[in-house]
């Protein structure tokens, strides 16, 4: 990488308080997302990387906190700003693309008005521009008919049309970022395709970097240009998404590679291929996180967690990485 | 002593909720007591013009034998209001169970006949949202004069009014008695046990009780505090029961007229004592309906 | 839309039929409106007329259509206690109990809605503790006690206040009206207040409630990403939101309203309809008692009905519903 990145993130910790407590969500986890660039974030439920995404806009509810950790984006330290300085930061320079199209959009407000409102709020224009930028926005994530969808309640629209609209509005103030929370979980099979390829174009045209938080290593493979894998509040593995899917070094990520993913009961994707299953908050084994699942590991994992150490074009956080011929 | 244990175990856990209840005993006491011990005051050997607007002992013009002063007829307000005080919970308990046992068995009728019966009692339990307690025990109390004449009426107030009340409470045990009903009387443990030869109503009637008991003691606690609110408003707008017999309501009423002038006592002691008996029974309604709150849920 | 509007406006005429109906059989059953009405030594024509006026001599059902007629005439019939038109009783009564209304329903929107949009943004600052603790007053505290402490406090000790009537009237049209006087509005005041304080209560903790739950929705905290201000968040955003079950809830409560206006009227010998219906309670003058409750239904109804109506303004979800 060349010079300094669009975001940085440098030991960000979370954590949950309960009965007293402070329980590690995310435990001092680092990455970079260059200008223009894509950086799926992948992991379980629960690893703890929709609240790292959260994090960095300062939009964590009680009794999550972020406990320490510095996020610089463009030189400008996030994790310092006042509040008056970070509501110029959101929607204005890190867009952010909620999951939920059904729950995110005020229901009694109509689909313009909230375009609007959130354009004025972070550009200088007249009301006539805003509107004709507002019919744009619609136009460009892909609506028929901008002037009966700007009228229209969010009702009014279906599941997919609704998360267009929850894009729009994360794009339409021209950010340098956008955090795009499993954009596409909450959607029909057959609508996702058409949401990644929406999203893609849009990448495409505005040059916005974004972080692509998922559990669904299909959109990575699709979307971004880096990957960061989470697993258990840290970051276990980084590298180019070609590196990662040729040749995983993290016995987790080879194993999320290996494992056909299947719906639980809840509908979430989960891995199966891996025996056990990813430590709850607040009961992380010594050592390694990963160590009571992994096949490779030996008494020093169970002592120390490995750091994040730099292998090949990537990154891997273990005592025992695989080589690239241990991959089949 | 594991009795007292309990106790203060549960004066630990909800301060507020024991606190209530230790007034509302309190006041049940001051009701019982005193009446044994001193006249009614409303009475007229009761009264002594000699006596009236004594102020409470402490201040000027004093007098031990009214430690809580007196009001304009000479009556000790001490013993007036224990008189008063009683009035306020045999109205207040006797109307909550009218209303229990109206609500009730219109409730069982709604549940179990079902169809047209169950529309207009339901109907009618809507319809009756428009008029609260209080205007429906006035109407009440408006045609009970009207059928029985002044005089015959004074005789009947404290019953007049006790029905009054008790009429304008049924809606809200009607209703969580009628979804119980509906409830339990599809289930098969019914239809078996039909087959032994017991009536349907006896059956229903033996499963929903355990489960109506929560919700219904909860509603008769919130609902008393509404027809004690409710008789004490009655006895100070000068309907139902008449300015000769105790409540507290009069005894405010009458008070009212000499605030003006000074005697604060009259009307202050008689209303904290009425507003101390609300807020005891309204806290320890709410307290139930906490505790309680999960049978009441998909219930309404 | 139009389908449902117009089914809600016959089931409320059917409901109102029905109390109509009701407070009808209370006139026709009750009491003894000849010997009430006539003087003692009425001539025999006398008696005929009022026989013919009231429509004594007609078969039930006739009546009640006739005295449902009159109703929509504005001939309500005649007290048993004042002989006069119950009618013009209740228009000379209504521009005071209006008068009453209005200001209380001013007082509970300057008030209340600022005080529960802060309890609920805000609800553990001190100030919003201090507001819901000093609300349990409001529920808990029999109407008629918060009247005489109000008198006792800024009549009595303060001196600031009247403590009843309605002060000096002006004539409007024929209407009364306090609030062209100075002392009109200096009257007004406490009565106003008494009647608020159920109402106020009522509204700060509903939109407390209501803005709690819509400050965790997922849509609230879009807009927060999105960089809008906290005050169009929770001002637009959250209000919109919870305003709407807020005055269905308070509409309900409207009988408890009224009920209210009987005491206050009584407590602050305010001269409006409350007294009016209480007077003629003491009295036992069906009639009028009969009136009034057609008259607290339909305000009920109407009231209910206008806020059910306009839903669709406030919330577009519920446009097409029944249509």
């Amino acid at each position: 990488m060349s010079s300094q990145p669009l975001l940085q993130v440098r030991d960000l910790s979370i954590t949950l308080t309960r009965a007293g407590m402070h329980l590690p969500v995310l435990d001092a986890v680092s990455f970079d997302v260059a200008a223009g660039e894509v950086l799926g974030v992948v992991g379980e439920s629960g690893a703890g990387k929709s609240v790292a995404g959260a994090a960095i806009i300062d939009l964590l509810v009680p009794p999550l906190r972020r406990a320490s950790g510095a996020i610089s984006l463009g030189g400008d330290r996030l994790d310092l700003m006042r509040p008056a300085e970070m509501r110029r930061v959101r929607g204005k320079r890190v867009g952010f693309v909620f999951q939920d199209p059904m729950t995110s959009l005020n229901p009694v407000l109509s689909i313009g008005r909230q375009l609007t409102d959130t354009m004025r709020t972070h550009l200088k224009l007249g009301r006539g521009a805003l509107r004709s930028r507002a019919l744009d926005w619609i136009e460009r994530v892909g609506l028929p008919n901008p002037r009966r969808v700007f009228d229209a309640a969010p009702h009014e629209l279906s599941g997919g049309q609704r998360q267009r609209i929850v894009i729009a509005l994360a794009l339409c103030a021209e950010p340098d970022i956008v955090i795009a929370d499993e954009p596409t979980t909450a959607l029909d099979v057959s609508v996702q395709a058409q949401m990644l390829d929406l999203m893609r174009t849009l990448h495409a045209e505005t040059g916005a970097a974004m972080l692509l938080i998922t559990h669904d290593l299909g959109v990575v493979a699709k979307m971004a240009d880096r990957v960061a894998v989470f697993y258990a509040g840290r970051v276990v593995e980084t590298a180019p998404t070609r590196t990662l899917f040729e040749a995983p070094r993290h016995p987790y990520t080879a194993g999320l590679m290996a494992a056909t993913p299947a719906p639980d009961h809840e509908g979430r994707m989960q891995v199966t291929a891996i025996p056990g299953a990813m430590p709850g908050i607040g009961a992380l084994p010594s050592g390694c996180a990963f160590h009571p699942r992994c096949v490779r590991a030996k008494a020093d994992c169970l002592s120390m967690a490995p750091p994040l150490s730099p292998l090949g074009d990537g990154a891997a956080a273990c005592f025992h990485p695989l080589q690239r011929k241990d991959v089949p | 002593m594991t009795a007292v244990r309990g106790a203060l175990h549960a004066v630990r856990s909800a301060p507020g909720p024991s606190m209530a209840a230790a007034v509302i005993v309190g006041l049940f006491l001051y009701a019982l007591v005193v009446p044994l011990f001193a006249a009614d005051p409303f009475r007229l050997s009761g009264m002594s013009i000699m006596d009236s607007f004594t102020p409470p002992v402490w201040m000027e013009g004093g007098n031990p034998r009214f430690p809580l002063g007196a009001d304009d007829q000479g009556r000790n307000l001490l013993t007036a209001m224990a008189y008063g005080l009683r009035t306020s919970i045999i109205v207040g308990v006797s109307s909550v169970l009218i209303g229990l046992v109206l609500g009730g068995a219109l409730g069982l009728l709604s549940g179990f006949v079902g169809g047209r019966t169950d529309a207009v009692i339901m109907r009618i339990a809507d319809v009756q949202l428009a008029y609260p307690a209080l205007l429906l025990a006035m109407v009440i109390d408006g045609i009970a004069t009207a059928v029985y004449g002044r005089e015959r009426s004074a005789g009947l107030a404290i019953t007049i009014v006790i029905f009054a009340i008790g009429i304008a409470l049924w809606v809200q045990f009607a209703r969580t008695i009628r979804s119980s009903v509906m409830v339990e009387r599809d289930h098969d443990y019914v239809a078996a046990a039909l087959v032994t030869g017991r009536s349907k109503i006896a059956i229903v009637l033996q499963h929903i009780l355990p489960n109506v008991m929560a919700p219904v003691l909860v509603i008769a606690t919130i609902n008393l505090g509404i027809a004690i609110i409710t008789e004490a408003t009655l006895s100070f707008l000068g309907i139902g029961i008449p300015l000769t017999h105790p409540s507290l309501g009069a005894l405010i009423r009458n008070g009212n007229a000499y605030l003006q002038s000074g005697e604060w006592w009259i009307s202050a002691w008689p209303c904290l004592v009425l507003v101390l008996l609300v807020i005891a029974v309204n806290v320890l309604g709410d307290h139930l309906r906490d505790h309680f709150n999960p049978k009441l849920r998909g219930r309404s | 839309m139009i389908l449902h509007a117009v089914e809600r406006v016959l089931q409320t005429i059917l409901v109102l039929l029905v109390i109509s109906f009701v407070a009808f059989m209370l006139i026709a059953t009750l009491g003894d409106p000849l010997g009430v009405l006539l003087p003692p030594d009425a001539t025999m024509a006398e008696r005929n007329a009022l026989i013919a006026r009231l429509s004594l001599d007609q078969p039930l059902m006739q009546r009640f259509l006739s005295f449902l007629g009159g109703i929509v005439q504005g001939d309500f019939g005649l007290s048993y206690r004042t002989q006069e038109e119950v009618g013009g009783m209740i228009l000379e009564r209504l521009p005071a109990t209006a008068e009453l209304a209005i200001a209380s329903l001013v007082i509970t929107i300057l008030i209340a809605i600022p005080a529960g949009i802060l309890c609920g943004v805000r609800p553990k600052a001190l100030v919003s503790r201090v507001i819901m603790f000093v609300s349990i007053a409001g529920i808990t505290l029999p109407n008629f006690v918060v009247g005489i402490l109000l008198i006792a406090v800024f009549s009595v000790q303060l001196g600031w206040l009247p403590s009843f009537g309605r002060g000096q009237t002006v004539s409007i049209g024929g209407l009364e009206t306090g609030l062209l006087t100075w002392s009109g509005w200096r009257a007004i005041i406490l009565p106003a207040i008494t009647l608020a304080a159920f109402q106020m209560t009522f509204v700060i903790r509903m939109l407390r409630t209501q803005l709690m739950e819509v400050g965790q929705s997922e849509h609230i905290r879009f807009a927060r990403a999105r960089g809008l201000s906290e005050a169009r968040i929770w001002f637009v955003y959250a209000i919109r939101n919870a305003l709407l079950p807020t005055v269905t809830m308070l509409g309900l409560q409207l009988g408890n309203i009224i009920a209210f206006s009987v005491v206050t009227e009584s407590v602050f010998a305010w001269p409006g309809l409350g007294s009016l219906f209480l007077q003629s309670v003491q009295a036992a003058d069906i009639p009028v008692i009969a009136i009034y409750l057609i008259f607290v239904g339909a305000v009920y109804m109407l009231i209910n009905l206008a806020v059910e109506l306009s839903y669709p303004l406030i919330d577009p979800r519920l446009k097409r519903r029944g249509a």
